[in-house]
């Protein structure tokens, strides 16, 4: 489908290059040179994630990410598994949206397969991805703010207020599919659950109050002046270098560049309403906190659109699963990507007819995302280094596998 | 959807047939392909970096040794268009690195070298990036069993 280009791929004016392979044997300091070991156990580097900080006096002057800690051979996992039994893993790996984890994988064995899937089951699909973004972002806004720390008096009343807001949505999901994280909704052909009575009004409940407080956030972040002064050109990465990257998602959007899967490549039932991109200048810190926030109220707007028109129809576009080895594509190879809260989440799969994946690589946005700290790190304080890490909204359960 | 532009230069000045899953480009001109598609065709967006093992097999006479497949995918933003490319290389011959082409390829190709095992020359940093650096072998490779365990025991 020929879609809108995007207006320009280079928004932000190009900046000088941090250098990520600094040799530091042969760096001369200026003040003391020190060793510094953020992680894996520390509070702000969102998961397990150690950082080797060298700080001349104050300064960063070279970052190395170390990873691995989470890692549980997810893709090693998925060969061993058939294709029926690899949805529950994929849950667990960008464990504050599982939903989309899900969709991404199922959407690729379909795309083998060369499988339908029924209208109502795409809307259904389209939904729970949307109401999943809103808990993902509200749980980013979260302990983002808290991250912020003592410049919000203690950070630690958004946190909880966006906690709130998040139960609202996991109580929806628990009335769906049972389960409250890890949900194991979405199969090959379609969804698990139907709709259950009342769900659809409740539904509007909840984002009629999630659209209330979201004004309050902001309020509470955004009219904070230390929040500006602590977000506002900090963490700035430019439009070519986050191409080169591969950031996709809200931080990419950032840069100015309306790189939107939902928008681009639509899949699921987005071709059916218009989605708005959501995009902000700068490519700073504050920039993608703007993005988000935004997001989650096109987020709740999409999603009750779909809740109010949901066609009639089955929720399967296959016959029932009922043993491992019934879902067996033809040998071929496909890829497919979505937009999960955090960006661009694909999967790439190899079939050689056989009832499991021959590979299954995913393509996860937060290992993309960590990749970009050898380069903004460079030239920043400590206590910047937790917010730019925050800002870039990585899950380790992802970036590891 | 694939990028008609690249698509005619590419077989125009390799040779090569692209079809659906993107050409197979012989490792030695790897660099110049991804130069043509970063520099002349705006593919500033590099999408993932992969590879899949597979072990020896007998394809009807001949037999096909052991071998990598390192997949590329990259984007042009500007039209919206992509170009997937590939290369395939015995196990012990190394791919040329792109980290110096698209700064992202550098975690990329870590990760494929640490869980699949091809070597990227000219690689800036080539460690491990999941796995100690101490652990022996590469998981994804076919002949790595996942029910025994691996020394060293953790």
């Amino acid at each position: 489908m020929e879609m809108t280009a995007p207006r320009s791929a280079s928004a932000t004016r190009a900046l000088p290059r941090a250098n990520p392979y600094l040799d530091i044997e042969s760096y001369e300091a200026e003040g003391d040179l020190m060793v510094l070991n953020m992680g894996p156990q520390h509070p702000s580097t969102h998961g397990v994630l150690r950082l080797k900080l060298w700080l001349d006096g104050e300064q960063v002057v070279k970052a190395v990410p170390y990873l691995g800690y989470l890692h549980r051979g997810v893709e090693k996992l998925l060969e061993k598994l058939t294709y029926v039994m690899s949805t529950p893993i994929v849950d667990k790996n960008d464990y504050v949206s599982s939903m989309t984890n899900e969709i991404a994988l199922c959407m690729a064995f379909e795309k083998l397969e060369g499988c339908e899937v029924p209208r109502r089951a795409r809307y259904m699909r389209t939904i729970v991805a949307e109401l999943q973004r809103v808990a993902s972002h509200l749980l980013w806004l979260g302990t983002f703010a808290l991250d912020m720390g003592g410049a919000l008096g203690g950070g630690t009343s958004v946190f909880m207020y966006c906690f709130r807001e998040r139960e609202l949505i996991l109580d929806l999901f628990e009335e769906l599919t049972g389960a409250r994280f890890h949900y194991h909704y979405h199969q090959v052909g379609g969804v698990r659950h139907d709709v259950p009575a009342g769900w659809d009004a409740r539904v509007h409940e909840v984002a009629a109050r999630i659209r209330e407080r979201i004004p309050e956030y902001e309020q509470m972040l955004a009219d904070n002046p230390i929040f500006l002064k602590r977000t506002r050109g900090i963490g700035r990465i430019d439009a070519g270098l986050a191409q080169e990257l591969g950031l996709s998602g809200p931080n990419l959007r950032a840069c100015g560049i309306p790189f939107d899967l939902r928008v681009l490549q639509p899949y699921a039932a987005y071709d059916e309403i218009d989605v708005r991109s959501v995009t902000a200048e700068g490519g700073d810190v504050l920039a993608r906190y703007r993005v988000r926030v935004q997001e989650m109220e096109e987020s709740l707007r999409i999603a009750t659109t779909l809740i109010d028109g949901l066609p009639a129809g089955p929720i399967m576009g296959r016959k029932p699963i009922e043993t491992p080895n019934a879902v067996r594509p033809p040998a071929g190879e496909a890829y497919v990507a979505i937009e999960s809260p955090r960006g661009e989440l694909g999967t790439w799969v190899v079939s050689d007819g056989s009832p499991k994946p021959y590979r299954c690589k995913i393509r996860p946005p937060s290992y993309h995302a960590l990749s970009a700290l050898p380069w903004l790190l460079p030239g920043t304080t400590i206590p910047d280094v937790v917010v730019i890490l925050g800002s870039l909204d990585p899950i380790m359960g992802e970036a590891d596998r | 959807m694939i990028d008609e532009a690249a698509a005619r230069l590419v077989a125009e000045r390799f040779g090569l047939d692209v079809g659906v899953h993107g050409p197979t480009v012989p490792p030695g001109r790897l660099l110049e392909l991804a130069r043509m598609l970063k520099d002349e065709l705006g593919c500033g967006y590099l999408c993932y970096v992969t590879a899949a093992h597979f072990s020896e097999e007998k394809r009807g006479e001949e037999t096909l040794p052991a071998r990598f497949v390192v997949v590329y995918r990259v984007r042009n933003l500007d039209r919206n268009t992509e170009f997937p490319f590939r290369c395939e290389v015995p196990v012990e011959v190394g791919v040329p690195s792109l980290a110096h082409v698209w700064a992202g390829a550098d975690w990329q190709e870590r990760e494929a070298y640490d869980l699949v095992g091809p070597r990227f020359e000219g690689h800036p940093d080539l460690r491990r990036i999941m796995l100690p650096e101490d652990w022996v072998g590469h998981p994804l490779q076919r002949q790595y069993a996942i029910d025994t365990p691996h020394a060293p025991w953790r």
